[in-house]
C-alpha cells in the first residue's frame, strides 16, 4: 500500500515538474517573442555620479563627459536623468569657476550651457535611483524627473563613483547593493519599462555590482573586475585633482571620433578597452543579452537616430484601399548608399475589395462606388474644387431657365 | 400732377437706394477704422463655427497638406475653406487684414438685402392680393401699407448685429444669404433656386434643414395668405347673399371668381425634391472629392456636424448651451444634448399645422427658435430673423411688448461685451455675470417668438371678423 501511494505520488511530483518546466518553456518563448515583437521606439539615459566632495571631481567630469556625448549624438534633455552632486563647478575651492574639465588641456569645458541635472545635491540618494529605475515616484514628483520609458526602449545606465565588491557607494553615507539593482531591473523587466539595458559601470570592481542580474535584455560592462581598482587617468595640476578616470576616459576616446550615423558596433567599443592602458580588465557580461553584438550598433544605446522616410505624396492618415506607389528614400548617409525602394499595396486587397463590390447589390451602390472610384482618380483636387464651384453660377442660371 | 407723382415715386425709390449706400460706405468706415473695437474676437460675435481666424488656420493647414480639421480649429465647410482660403492669404499693402474677405462679407449683405426687399414686394403684392379677393375694404383703404420689403431689407442692413457680424469677420452673412436665397426662391416658385439655397444652407449650418417644411409649404400653397377658412367663408358669404332665384348665374358668378389659392400643388414641391437630390449629390461630390486625403466623407461629418450637435466646444458664447454643457456628467451628456437638440424639433410640427397658411412667416419662426437653441449661436443669426421680421412690419403692427423688446435687446447687446470683459479680461466677475446676459436674451427671443405668433394669429382673426359681422348681419 505504502509504495503503491508513494509511486503514485513520485508520478504526481513528476507530473507537476514536467507541467511547471512546460510552463517556464512557454513563458520563455512568450518572454522571448514578445520581446522581439516590441519595436524598438527610443533611447533613454540614466547617469548617475555617486560621489561628492572635491577630491571626486573626476567622478563628476566622468558623468559630465558622458552627458554630453550622448546629448551630442541625439538623445536630447527630456530622455536624459542626469543625477549629480553638482557640487565641483561652484566649489569654492575651484579655481575656474563654473567649469569642469575633463582633460588637462582645459579645451573642453563640460559644464558650459546646456546642462540640465535632474538630481541634485542631497537628492542623489539610494532611494531616488530606485524610484528612477521602477518608476514609483509620489504624485508631486515632475516629469523630468521620472523615467518614461516604455516597453520599446533601449536605457543607458551609467555609475561612477566609489565601489567594492558587490556594493556602490552613494554620496559617503548610503551604499547600493548588487542584489538591489539586480532586483530593481527585474521589476524594471516586469513592468516593461525597457527592450535592452546597457549597464555600464565605472567604480573599483565594478563587474560584482551586476553579477547579481537575471533579466533578459540587459548587457552590462563594468571597468574593472573583482579584485581589481579602477584608476583615474591624469591628474590636472592646474585645477588640483584627478580629472577623468581611464575607463571613462577611453570611452570618450571611442566616442569623440564618432557622429550620428556611425554604424559601429558594441563589439568595436568592448574591444576597444585595452586592459594594459586600463590598469584593469574591462569585464562585460552577454549571457542575458540575445543578440549578437557585432549587429548592435552604438547609436542604439548611447545615441538615438531615429529613421526617416522621405515621402514626396501628401501624409494621407487613412488609407486602406488605394494602392499609392511610394518611394522611399532612407536616412542620407555618405556611409549608407542611397536606397530607393518602390512600396507596392498587396494586389490581394484590391482583389477582395472587387469581390465586394460584386457582392454587393443594388445599383445605388455600385453608382455609389463608380462615383467614388472617379473621385479617386482626380489629382489635382484643389482646382478641381474650384471649377465645381464656379460651375454652380452657370448650372444655377441654367436651371432656372429651363423652369421658368 | 404727373410730373409731381413721378418724382415723389423717384423720390421714394431713392430713398431706398440711399440708405443702402449709406449702410455700405458705413461698414467700409469701420472696416478702415475699427478702433479697438476688436469685434473679431468677442464671443458674440464670432463662434467656432463663424469664425474667420479658424477658417484661415484652416486653409493653413489644408495648405501643408494636413487635414484642415486637424487640431480642431475649423469646423466649417470644404467648399468655403476654398472659396474663402485664398482670400485670407492675400494681404495688401496699406490695407487692413483681411480685407478681401471683409468685402466679400459686405457683398454678401447688400445682396441678401436685395434679396430681402425683392421677398418683401412679393409677400406684399401677395397680401394686396388676397385682400382684394376678401374685398376687405376696410384693410385696403388703409392708407399706408408699408413697404415692409424695403422696410426689411433696411432693418437688415442697419441692424447693429448685422454690421457687427459683418465688419467683425465671421461667416454668418454667407449663411444668411444661403438662407435668404433659398426662402426668395420658394416664394418665386423658382423650385432650383430654393433647392440650392437650402442645400447650401444645411451645408454650411446644419439647423436650416428644419426649413424644409416652410420651403415644402411655400412652394405647394404659395406665399403667405390668409386662412383658407376665411376664403371658403367669404365664398358662402357671396352665394348666401345672391337671392335664390338668380341660381342659374350663381355657377357663373362662382367660376368668375378667381380660384381660392389655396390648393396645395405638388409639382413644384416634387421639382424641389428632385432639384434638392441632384444638388445635394453635387455638393457631395465635390466635398468629397475636397477631403478624399483628409478621411472622406464620414470624417468631414463627424467634424462638421458631429461638432455642432454633440457641442465639443464649450467656449461661451451667447446661447445657454455651453454653461450646461460644462457641467452636466458624462453619463447625461447623451441625454441632454437630445433633449436640447429636441427642442427644436418638437416645436416644428404644432407650428407647421397651425401656421401652414403662412409658410414665410413660419420660416422666420423656425429660424428664430433654431438661433435661439442652436449649438453656438451668434449675433449673426439674430441679424438674419430681426430682419425678416421686418417683413411682416403689417401683420405684426399691433405687436405687445415691441418697446420691451427694444429696450431689451439694446440692453443685452450693451452689457453682455461688459460682462465678459468683468469675467475674462479683469477678473472681477465670473461666469454667472455672462451667462445671465446670455438667459436674458434667450427670455427676449422666447418672448419675441411667443409675440409676433400671437400677434400674427390676432391679426388673422382681425381678418375673419368683418367676414363674421357680414355674416352674421345677413343671418
Amino acid at each position: 500500500m505504502r509504495f503503491k501511494m508513494y509511486g503514485s505520488f513520485r508520478c504526481r511530483m513528476v507530473l507537476l515538474l514536467l507541467f511547471l518546466l512546460l510552463d517556464c518553456n512557454f513563458s520563455n518563448c512568450l518572454a522571448d517573442t514578445s520581446s522581439e515583437a516590441t519595436t524598438h521606439t527610443n533611447n533613454w539615459a540614466v547617469l548617475v555620479c555617486t560621489s561628492r566632495f572635491w577630491f571626486n571631481y573626476r567622478h563628476m567630469a566622468n558623468t559630465l563627459s558622458l552627458y554630453r556625448t550622448v546629448k551630442r549624438l541625439g538623445i536630447p534633455d527630456e530622455r536624459i536623468i542626469l543625477m549629480l552632486a553638482d557640487d565641483m563647478a561652484c566649489n569654492a575651492r575651484n579655481k575656474y569657476p563654473a567649469q569642469v574639465f575633463n582633460n588637462e588641456n582645459h579645451k573642453l569645458n563640460l559644464y558650459g550651457d546646456n546642462v540640465e541635472v535632474d538630481y541634485r545635491g542631497y537628492e542623489v540618494t539610494v532611494e531616488n535611483f530606485f524610484r528612477v529605475l521602477t518608476g514609483r515616484h509620489e504624485n508631486a514628483v515632475p516629469r523630468s524627473k521620472r523615467l518614461l520609458s516604455d516597453e520599446g526602449s533601449h536605457i543607458l545606465l551609467y555609475m561612477t563613483g566609489h565601489g567594492g565588491d558587490e556594493f556602490l557607494k552613494f554620496q559617503d553615507s548610503e551604499e547600493l547593493q548588487s542584489h538591489d539593482l539586480a532586483d530593481a531591473v527585474k521589476q524594471m523587466k516586469e513592468k516593461r519599462r525597457f527592450k535592452e539595458l546597457l549597464i555600464m559601470v565605472d567604480t573599483c570592481q565594478a563587474a560584482t555590482l551586476f553579477s547579481q542580474l537575471q533579466s533578459p535584455g540587459v548587457l552590462a560592462i563594468g571597468s574593472s573586475m573583482k579584485g581589481e581598482n579602477s584608476y583615474s587617468h591624469h591628474l590636472d595640476s592646474d585645477v588640483g585633482v584627478s580629472v577623468v578616470d581611464r575607463f571613462t576616459f577611453y570611452t570618450l576616446g571611442f566616442f569623440e571620433r564618432l557622429n550620428m550615423y556611425n554604424n559601429d558596433s558594441l563589439i568595436s567599443l568592448f574591444s576597444s578597452y585595452n586592459p594594459s592602458m586600463l590598469m584593469s580588465t574591462a569585464y562585460y557580461r552577454t549571457d542575458l543579452y540575445q543578440r549578437h553584438l557585432e549587429e548592435v550598433p552604438v547609436t542604439n544605446f548611447f545615441g538615438s537616430v531615429m529613421e526617416m522616410i522621405h515621402t514626396d505624396s501628401a501624409y494621407s492618415l487613412l488609407s486602406r484601399k488605394e494602392s499609392f506607389r511610394v518611394e522611399i528614400k532612407m536616412s542620407a548617409d555618405k556611409s549608407v548608399p542611397d536606397k530607393k525602394r518602390l512600396m507596392d499595396n498587396p494586389s490581394d486587397l484590391d482583389q477582395i475589395s472587387e469581390l465586394n463590390i460584386e457582392d454587393q447589390h443594388g445599383a445605388l451602390k455600385r453608382i455609389w462606388s463608380t462615383i467614388q472610384k472617379e473621385m479617386e482618380k482626380v489629382e489635382d483636387v484643389d482646382a478641381f474644387v474650384s471649377y465645381g464651384l464656379v460651375l454652380i453660377v452657370p448650372l444655377l442660371a441654367v436651371s432656372m431657365w429651363l423652369t421658368w | 400732377m404727373e410730373p409731381k407723382e413721378q418724382s415723389k415715386e423717384k423720390k421714394e425709390k431713392l430713398w431706398f437706394w440711399n440708405w443702402l449706400i449709406a449702410s455700405v460706405i458705413f461698414r467700409l468706415v469701420l472696416i478702415y477704422f475699427p478702433k479697438n473695437l476688436n469685434l473679431a474676437s468677442r464671443p458674440e460675435v464670432s463662434t467656432p463655427l463663424t469664425s474667420l481666424r479658424r477658417l484661415a488656420e484652416g486653409y493653413w493647414l489644408k495648405q501643408l497638406s494636413v487635414s484642415p480639421y486637424a487640431g480642431s480649429m475649423y469646423h466649417g465647410s470644404p467648399l468655403l475653406l476654398s472659396l474663402l482660403g485664398p482670400l485670407t492669404v492675400k494681404r495688401i499693402e496699406g490695407q487692413p487684414d483681411h480685407l478681401l474677405c471683409s468685402l466679400v462679407f459686405v457683398i454678401a449683405d447688400i445682396v441678401n438685402a436685395m434679396l430681402i426687399r425683392a421677398t418683401g414686394q412679393n409677400l406684399q403684392m401677395e397680401y394686396i392680393r388676397s385682400l382684394k379677393l376678401l374685398d376687405h375694404v376696410k384693410l385696403l383703404e388703409k392708407p399706408e401699407i408699408i413697404p415692409s420689403g424695403d422696410i426689411a431689407a433696411l432693418v437688415y442692413l442697419w441692424n447693429p448685429f448685422t454690421i457687427v457680424a459683418c465688419v467683425g469677420l465671421s461667416t454668418s452673412p454667407i449663411e444668411n444669404l444661403a438662407i435668404i436665397l433659398s426662402l426668395y426662391g420658394a416664394c418665386k416658385r423658382q423650385a432650383p433656386l430654393a433647392a440650392f439655397g437650402w442645400v447650401i444652407a444645411t451645408h454650411l449650418s446644419l439647423y436650416p434643414a428644419i426649413l424644409i417644411i416652410p420651403m415644402i409649404l411655400l412652394l405647394g400653397y404659395g406665399p403667405d395668405t390668409p386662412p383658407r377658412k376665411l376664403f371658403l367663408q367669404r365664398r358662402n358669404v357671396e352665394v348666401g347673399d345672391n337671392p335664390p332665384n338668380d341660381r342659374c348665374c350663381e355657377r357663373e358668378e362662382v367660376v368668375h371668381r378667381p380660384e381660392v389659392p389655396h390648393i396645395f400643388s405638388w409639382r413644384p414641391v416634387i421639382h424641389f425634391l428632385c432639384w434638392t437630390s441632384l444638388w445635394s449629390v453635387y455638393v457631395l461630390v465635390l466635398c468629397g472629392i475636397s477631403v478624399k486625403r483628409y478621411g472622406g466623407l464620414w470624417e468631414l461629418f463627424k467634424r462638421t456636424y458631429g461638432f455642432m450637435l454633440t457641442v465639443q466646444d464649450l467656449s461661451p458664447n451667447i446661447g445657454v448651451l455651453w454653461y450646461f454643457f460644462a457641467e452636466v456628467f458624462d453619463f447625461f451628456r447623451n441625454f441632454f444634448l437630445i433633449v436640447f437638440h429636441g427642442n427644436i424639433l418638437f416645436m416644428m410640427l404644432p407650428l407647421a399645422i397651425r401656421l401652414k397658411h403662412r409658410p414665410c412667416f413660419l420660416a422666420f419662426v423656425y429660424i428664430a427658435i433654431s438661433s435661439m437653441l442652436k449649438s453656438y449661436p451668434s449675433v449673426g443669426d439674430s441679424a438674419l430673423y430681426l430682419g425678416l421680421l421686418g417683413l411682416f412690419v403689417n401683420e405684426l403692427a399691433d405687436m405687445q411688448f415691441s418697446f420691451f423688446l427694444f429696450c431689451g435687446y439694446v440692453g443685452v447687446s450693451l452689457l453682455s461685451p461688459v460682462m465678459h470683459n468683468l469675467w475674462i479680461w479683469r477678473g472681477t466677475g465670473n461666469a454667472n455675470f455672462y451667462f445671465a446676459t446670455a438667459m436674458a436674451y434667450a427670455c427676449l427671443q422666447i418672448i419675441l417668438v411667443v409675440e409676433s405668433v400671437s400677434a400674427m394669429l390676432n391679426h388673422d382673426r382681425m381678418l375673419r371678423k368683418p367676414l363674421t359681422e357680414l355674416q352674421d348681419g345677413k343671418s
